[in-house]
């Protein structure tokens, strides 16, 4: 899937050969990162572990079930169960191929949120406008000051043009 | 009497338990709800749970997951599911302004706003829709035919897709033939197979020398996991105070609105309404908010009214929703068919009243409310960190490749699996390279089965 980016996502172009042999079997796979060889084992144990729980199960209702439609039901009800064992021994063995930064709120990534804003419409709008429930929830956040004075800023030198 | 309290706690039952698997699924940023709701559902329907049971456990999975789905949005920057794609830019303004809870719980309290009121509209437009259901019904393989044109040209790959139908349609009926061949018919494997074809067509794609360079990556990926901040006292916030009065009227109309639009694309809803309210405000921070809680709320009413709508009306999988993830509430051969002996209809359309779609409906948003609306206010960043640190992308695929490996040898041995593949690996591609998505894929194998059959009479006799 595309689009799942936003822009200060993009991987690390970064550090050379020192640190390129554990990526060099890193792969996008149904919209996130995996290492192709841990994939290959996951697809071994998902199929084996899965199959495996409902083909015993299987067995076991067909022998002590009467309606043999009930048991199957059961048996695939079992399997399910399969299916998240087998991810819960990947899990277990495979660590995420992801990199979580743990991070408060960047003043340039602000900056550039307001300039992104006001150039969707020309302009981010008037504070004065704002019903008293709005302003009260901006102060809260301490967005009230950030608004406020871009506001300012932008509006002063063409205060007549915002209009419409 | 003992039935209806029988009725009521199966489905308050099956309600907790759609609404606590699917509030956890949802958290995974990138399980498609198709691929997900689905197959769970089709098991549930396969395992003989009674009708109301089925139908409160779909909609309480899919109201829960829809709220969950906000998690990975907002804080994580990554859309949670297909659904949550229009939302990402709002989301993402106001991470980067440091306010990422607040878009998630203007995404949240919009879309339970939104789920209330759509449930008895959807079923008040059905109602209303209803007496033309005998002629849709006689009509069905055109309608279906006509359906899956239109959502064909609507779908990304515009002409591509029409055009791509034909053979789509040949590979379905050709696949029934082999399998008949041995005596085995095959249903769900198909829904399967189309459900999860992107991660079939990426497998067999990984293992491509030529697909391996677009496929690798340099690192692992990278996500900035923003703080949380909790501005009120007690366990289930009012959402009437999580949004201000703009909102809730803006989410209220636009809900009312798209509840009674059951054809489009849920996704092409959610876009639009975000734009006819954002041009009306004119702040930025407040257009930000206000769009963000309506966009949730629409991908909620219009789910619901397109599963909701059709089934109570026709009982015929009639929109991309009703083709998709509501497909096992339609068609779960063998007990729930659209094409019964006779082109006769069973499924939960003939199996439960308006009443109680109503009743069912709005005790499942009830239960779904119950369980993720105060799990994702207040326990939404320890989630987020919990599943990027811990669930490998590895483990879910392994999950999901289980999942094929059952249901295919459980319904046709290893002919259904073959079949899964099959039509997981061409579905996947098509849709990877021709934009032919998987509400389109659905749609043609409707056609192979109810329109084809029609066109031979008609020429063959």
């Amino acid at each position: 899937m595309q689009g799942a980016s936003t822009p200060f996502q993009a991987p690390p172009k970064g550090p050379p050969s020192h640190v390129k042999s554990p990526n060099v079997h890193l792969a996008e796979v149904w919209g996130d990162v995996v290492d192709r060889r841990h994939l290959a084992a996951a697809v071994v144990i998902g199929a084996v572990v899965s199959l495996g729980t409902f083909l015993i199960a299987a067995r076991i209702f067909a022998a002590t079930v009467a309606v043999p439609d009930v048991g199957r039901a059961y048996a695939m009800l079992v399997g399910l169960l399969g299916c998240v064992l087998s991810g819960v021994i990947c899990a277990k063995l495979f660590p995420p191929k992801r990199e979580v930064v743990e991070s408060a709120s960047d003043p340039a990534w602000r900056l550039a949120a307001m300039q992104q804003l006001a150039g969707e419409t020309g302009t981010i709008g008037r504070i004065e406008d704002l019903p008293p429930q709005v302003i009260a929830e901006m102060k809260e956040l301490g967005l009230y000051e950030l608004f406020a004075s871009y506001d300012a800023e932008q509006n002063r030198p063409q205060a007549t043009v915002t209009g419409a | 009497m003992d039935g209806l309290l029988f009725d009521i706690l199966v489905a308050v039952g099956m309600g907790f338990a759609g609404a606590i698997a699917f509030s956890l699924i949802g958290l995974i940023s990138g399980t498609d709800e198709t691929t997900t709701i689905a197959p769970v559902t089709l098991l549930v329907v396969l395992l003989g749970v009674p009708p109301v049971g089925v139908f409160t456990f779909w909609l309480a999975a899919a109201v829960a997951k829809h709220m969950t789905h906000a998690v990975p949005t907002a804080l994580l920057g990554i859309p949670g599911d297909t659904m949550a794609v229009p939302l990402l830019q709002q989301a993402t303004a106001l991470r980067n302004l440091g306010v990422p809870h607040i878009a998630l719980r203007k995404m949240i309290s919009g879309g339970l706003i939104a789920a209330v009121i759509a449930v008895p509209l959807s079923v008040a437009f059905a109602l209303l829709l209803a007496p033309f259901g005998q002629m849709i019904t006689v009509a069905a393989p055109w309608l279906f035919l006509g359906a899956a044109l239109l959502i064909a040209y609507f779908s990304a790959g515009k002409w591509a897709s029409v055009f791509t139908l034909l053979p789509f349609v040949l590979l379905v009926v050709a696949l029934q033939t082999i399998t008949a061949k041995y005596g085995v018919k095959l249903g769900v494997s198909y829904f399967l197979g189309i459900a999860i074809g992107p991660l079939v067509a990426d497998l067999f794609s990984s293992l491509s020398p030529m697909e391996r360079a677009r496929m690798h990556r340099d690192g692992p990926r990278r996500f900035t996991l923003a703080p949380d901040m909790k501005s009120w006292g007690g366990f289930f916030p009012n959402p009437f105070k999580v949004l201000d009065r703009t909102q809730v009227l803006w989410t209220t109309g636009a809900a009312a609105i798209t509840s009674a639009t059951f054809v489009f694309s849920p996704v092409a809803m959610t876009v639009i309404m975000g734009e006819v309210v954002g041009a009306r405000i004119k702040h930025a921070y407040h257009r930000l908010t206000t769009v963000i809680s309506v966009r949730n709320g629409v991908t909620e009413s219009t789910y619901i009214a397109e599963a909701l709508i059709p089934l109570i009306a026709f009982g015929l999988p009639l929109s991309p929703v009703a083709a998709g993830p509501a497909a096992p509430l339609f068609n779960a051969p063998p007990r729930f068919m659209v094409d019964g002996p006779g082109g006769q209809i069973v499924n939960l359309h003939t199996l439960m009243t308006p009443m109680q779609f109503l009743g069912y409906g709005l005790l499942a948003v009830f239960i779904a409310a119950l369980i993720a609306y105060p799990f994702a206010m207040n326990y939404a960043r320890v989630a987020a960190a919990f599943v990027s640190r811990r669930i490998s992308h590895e483990a879910i695929i392994a999950t999901f490749v289980g999942l094929v490996m059952v249901i295919g040898t459980w319904e046709g041995q290893a002919l259904g699996l073959m079949v899964i593949v099959t039509m997981g690996l061409v579905g996947g591609l098509l849709y990877r390279i021709l934009g032919f998505n998987t509400g389109v894929q659905f749609m043609g194998y409707y056609t192979a089965v109810l329109t084809v059959p029609a066109l031979t009479k008609l020429f063959i006799g």
